[in-house]
């Protein structure tokens, strides 16, 4: 026994190069992000300077105020709609994507294997496929330039079902559902007070993942919004495009676009962090 | 506003029926609330791109009329017209004054049914303006698509401190003497570099645009009667053999127009010559920043003048507020508008009154170390011979004429393979 | 491609599912019409929004691709004249290569880098565990947008980082946006940036699930470390790894938005296109050039089969040699 624990704990000895290489990781992850907060500090000059500077200087408040104040950019908008849009997807897709799964993983319906490879199959569907015609179509119905046009097509994801569905077949026991059953539990009822709270620590993952991930989005808002009623990302395009020249405004805005995302980051990121790798052994 | 919250309504009962909806998603023109209803509009938006030089007269106009303007501005010409083709398509989207290129208005005229006739809605201007110039805004269908803003006469800046680092002349009418034909230029631009190590032209890209529109009245990448004629157009090759001429000396800094490179290079210092159109100068003088205030100065452009760019105001069919919009044009581009746009960022007026006013005529450009820019551009403006574009001329130019020579530069490509990449992207980049 | 490609890594020891027989009970017909519908208004609510706005625009882009179609003008039917086109049109295999080039550029040292992390990370006594996770995870939360802008200036070739750094070493500044080999590398590196951390964790979770029994009954038999890594963490890890790949298979042929603002928003990729993706081409053959759009659809088009013949071979590929 004792020899087989010093042993292990021998082999499981870490060295100082595994520090070193973590270290070095963890900088290079963290200097670009470091790069933009410094140069949103300072005067656009920065930007060219050889070296380049590693200390912020004073002057984010000023950058910052110069794209809040460009009419084009419209860049509060953009926050508001970003806000909006991420927090309309991501309620529906922790909706939609546990009721789903809680069907696939614990009910039984004719076609039920059928479907769900439907749903994996759609994963592979490239997200650009259809953007032409979608833009057609969005034109058609009159959502060009309308946040329904970024917020409706996202309310239900194929990655939010498959993970709802992974996670609800060992997170809840099916004696459970039964026994609901008996007690004449709708099956509505059973996903309410049974399932959902079952699956909480999955949706949350899942919800920070899918908020992220919209209200990063870029290419399909860029496509169908104008800078009339944009997202942030597009605000923060046609800072860039149109005032191409300022670069500490421009990365001033982008650092306030990023900011909230790790703050949430930074409260919840032992959840995410924790739920990505739950959901990667599930997966 | 309320025609967004009501079409947004409209949508939501549409999605019911969107599965079944197996309509084309072609976009033919959408003419549907394009009435001008005469109601004051609370908002009037305008397209631009590059520098107009509008911020100004725009407030000003904010207070005369009490109408809010919203001035959008895009860097690239070559970022503004998938904008506007992509607004025109989907019938959403569009301002209500958008500036159209000469490069980009004739693709525009393939549709006139976009565009508004502006004559009725602003009366008769044609005695207004250089007459060629006027004429040039009409549609196929003779209708008025567009008010003239500018043109760009052509000129060459340069930075007076380097060339005096360098031991070159520095006063505009001594370094003008220094090139009367682009052979002289390149010979002058091998001392810099030899002075400097440095390249003294931004990019061989400025030059072939230089060099192609001092074809003046000859076919560019078009013949009169649009065919496509890039690969055999005596204008074109002309202007690619100077290019190549000017990558073959060495001279040229290789930075590509409006990357970030080229932005950084005015500030910095990596090239000392860059092409101005007039339109050019407060896009120089953006870049350059008020560090380098009094550094540029502005000489003759070798081997003559000619005319790059220069612009129309229109109206797209799908606006509002038609009526204001036009006027709101017509105030832009009128004989003060066009001359505060001058002073403001370069824009040569093509107004005739402005052209004469004696505040265009004795302006001195304070950035550009006090440079007579009025006295200079606006001789050459009556010498100009309009040249004929066709409908994908700014296709053509961007992305198959400078790209193939930006290879040649960069030695990616000889020159015969650069000639074979520009003649065959121009095939698909010209065909309409 | 079966539905166990990618639920590939069964959690271990998880009872095994429906093994119970279904209990036979008298419910109300209100419990059963409730059992045998109410699923499929459960999953609906996808199956209807991709349907819509998924499905229908695919089938609809495969219509388009059948056409001469311009999108502000006419349409005439060509069959498959499109498709024939793509076979002989340098510039769309031009971009099938960049894709695949950068895809692997990018992809493989990721992946590497992804395993030795994760490998580092997994060593139980390692101290501030937490803060290295996060940390290594942190480029993940940043736009593509972002990215690219912030990379973009990076990679200048006047006065960018990347080349002042270089140039301590005595390197010559890069032009990167000018030579196939210097793009791709600068593009690669934003891709890896943003998606390693995301890897490692995946990957470190696969890690966390194998038995520590294994490891010590390795161990017994006189295994190193790295030997231990050899001979029980990879064979182990091999269905993360699947997942792994194909998730980044599916990204990586997809890339658009790094090499698009890296040229400063230029659809074209380079002046000779030498980073222009597939994803780039079709959007050059559409949005950009509306008369183009049949065209770009055809484009769309083999990019998915590309997809799904890659995410196929990757499959068959990674599962046979990691054994």
């Amino acid at each position: 026994m004792t020899t087989i624990s010093t042993g292990s704990k021998r082999l499981w000895r870490t060295s100082p190069l595994t520090y070193i290489a973590l270290i070095l990781a963890v900088l290079s992850s963290i200097y670009p992000l470091y790069y933009m907060f410094v140069i949103a500090t300072r005067r656009n000059d920065a930007i060219n300077d050889t070296p380049p500077p590693f200390t912020p200087s004073s002057l984010f408040g000023d950058n910052i105020n110069r794209a809040l104040d460009n009419d084009t950019a419209n860049l509060l908008q953009g926050i508001v709609n970003s806000v909006i849009v991420a927090s309309v997807v991501t309620a529906s897709v922790v909706l939609t994507g546990s009721l789903a799964g809680f069907a696939f993983a614990k009910l039984k319906f004719r076609g039920r294997n059928g479907l769900m490879l439907a749903v994996v199959a759609t994963m592979m569907v490239p997200t650009q496929l259809g953007i032409i015609p979608l833009w057609g179509l969005m034109q058609d119905i009159g959502w060009y330039d309308s946040l329904l046009a970024v917020t409706v097509p996202f309310l239900a994801s194929a990655f939010g079902v498959f993970m709802m569905r992974q996670y609800a077949s060992s997170a809840v026991s099916d004696e459970l559902i039964e026994a609901a059953r008996i007690d004449g539990c709708s099956t509505w009822r059973i996903y309410w007070n049974v399932v959902l709270p079952a699956l909480r620590p999955a949706a949350a993952v899942l919800g920070l993942l899918t908020f992220m991930q919209t209200w990063n989005e870029f290419v399909w808002p860029f496509a169908i919004l104008s800078s009339d009623n944009p997202t942030l990302q597009v605000s923060l395009s046609t800072l860039s495009y149109a005032y191409y020249t300022d670069y500490s405004m421009v990365f001033a805005a982008t650092a306030v676009g990023t900011v909230p995302l790790i703050v949430v980051f930074i409260l919840f990121g032992r959840q995410i962090i924790g739920g990505i790798m739950e959901g990667a052994v599930k997966a | 506003m309320s025609v967004s919250t009501r079409r947004r309504r409209y949508a939501a009962v549409a999605l019911a029926t969107v599965a079944a909806l197996a309509t084309t998603t072609a976009c033919g023109d959408d003419n549907e609330g394009g009435s001008s209803d005469g109601a004051k509009p609370e908002k009037l938006v305008v397209d631009t791109f590059g520098e107009a030089g509008y911020e100004d007269l725009v407030k000003q106009y904010e207070q005369q009329t009490g109408i809010k303007i919203e001035l959008r501005k895009v860097a690239q010409l070559n970022e503004f017209r998938p904008r506007v083709v992509r607004s025109l398509a989907t019938g959403k989207g569009a301002a209500d004054v958008i500036m159209l290129e000469e490069g980009i208005l004739n693709e525009f005229k393939l549709n006139p049914g976009n565009w508004v006739d502006l004559a009725p809605l602003v009366g008769d201007l044609s005695k207004d303006y250089l007459s060629w110039k006027y004429e040039l805004g009409k549609a196929p269908d003779g209708r008025l698509m567009g008010l003239p803003t500018d043109v760009g006469g052509l000129g060459l800046c340069y930075r007076t401190d380097l060339f005096k680092d360098a031991g070159l002349p520095t006063g505009r009418d001594e370094v003008s003497a220094l090139w009367p034909t682009w052979e002289k230029f390149i010979e002058t631009g091998q001392k810099y570099k030899q002075a400097t190590g440095k390249g003294f032209v931004d990019s061989v890209t400025t030059a072939v645009n230089a060099v192609l529109f001092q074809q003046n009245g000859g076919d560019l990448f078009y013949d009169k009667d649009d065919n496509l004629i890039a690969d055999k157009s005596p204008a074109v090759k002309a202007a690619w053999d100077q290019a190549v001429a000017i990558a073959d000396a060495g001279i040229s800094a290789k930075i590509t127009t409006w990357s970030p490179e080229w932005n950084a290079g005015f500030k910095q210092g990596t090239f000392a010559v860059n092409a101005c159109p007039s339109w050019m100068l407060g896009i120089v003088e953006s870049n350059s920043g008020p560090e380098n205030a009094g550094k540029w100065d502005l000489a003759a452009v070798p081997g003559g003048a000619g005319n790059w760019g220069g612009s129309w105001l229109g109206v797209p069919t799908q606006s509002k507020h038609q009526a204001e919009a036009a006027k709101l044009a017509a105030f832009l581009t009128n004989t003060a508008g066009q001359v505060a746009a001058f002073k403001k960022s370069g824009p040569l007026p093509t107004n005739l009154k402005a052209l004469e006013d004696p505040s265009f005529q004795s302006f001195t450009n304070k950035y550009f170390s006090d440079a007579p820019t009025g006295k200079i551009f606006g001789e050459g403006v009556q010498k100009i011979v309009p040249t004929h574009l066709g409908p994908k001329h700014q296709a053509v130019k961007e992305n198959a004429l400078e790209p193939a020579l930006r290879a040649y530069e960069s030695g990616q490509a000889n020159a015969a393979k650069a000639w074979e990449q520009f003649t065959k992207d121009a095939a698909t980049q010209g065909a309409f | 491609m079966s539905l166990s490609a990618t639920t590939a890594p069964p959690s271990r020891g998880a009872p095994t599912k429906h093994t119970q027989p279904r209990r036979r009970r008298g419910y109300s017909r209100f419990t059963k019409l409730d059992m045998k519908y109410s699923p499929y208004l459960y999953v609906a609510p996808f199956f209807v929004l991709f349907g819509i706005f998924g499905l229908y625009p695919m089938l609809w882009t495969l219509w388009m691709s059948l056409h001469d179609w311009d999108l502000v003008g006419t349409h005439t039917f060509i069959g498959l004249e499109n498709y024939s086109a793509l076979l002989s049109d340098d510039y769309f295999w031009n971009a099938v290569r960049n894709t695949f080039g950068m895809f692997v550029l990018a992809t493989v040292p990721q992946l590497a880098l992804a395993l030795f992390l994760a490998n580092l990370l997994n060593r139980p006594m390692l101290r501030a565990r937490t803060f290295f996770r996060m940390a290594i995870f942190v480029p993940n939360v940043v736009s593509v947008a972002a990215v690219a802008i912030v990379f973009g200036m990076l990679f200048q070739r006047d006065f960018g980082v990347v080349n002042w750094f270089l140039g301590i070493f005595g390197v010559d500044a890069i032009d990167w946006r000018r030579e196939w080999w210097s793009s791709w590398i600068a593009i690669s590196t934003m891709v890896d940036w943003r998606w390693t951390g995301y890897n490692t964790l995946i990957l470190l979770a696969g890690m966390q699930a194998i038995p520590r029994d294994l490891y010590e009954a390795a161990a017994m038999d006189g295994a190193g470390p790295w030997r231990q890594f050899w001979t029980v963490t990879l064979p182990m890890l091999r269905p993360t790894f699947v997942f792994v790949v194909i998730l980044s298979t599916i990204g990586g042929l997809q890339l658009f938005v790094e090499p698009l603002i890296f040229n400063n928003g230029n659809i074209m990729g380079g002046t000779q296109r030498e980073f222009q993706t597939v994803q780039m081409y079709m959007f050059e053959n559409s949005i950009h050039n509306l008369s183009r759009a049949g065209y770009g659809a055809a484009v769309a088009w083999a990019l998915f089969l590309m997809i799904v013949v890659v995410s196929v071979l990757n499959f068959v590929i990674t599962r046979r040699s990691v054994k």
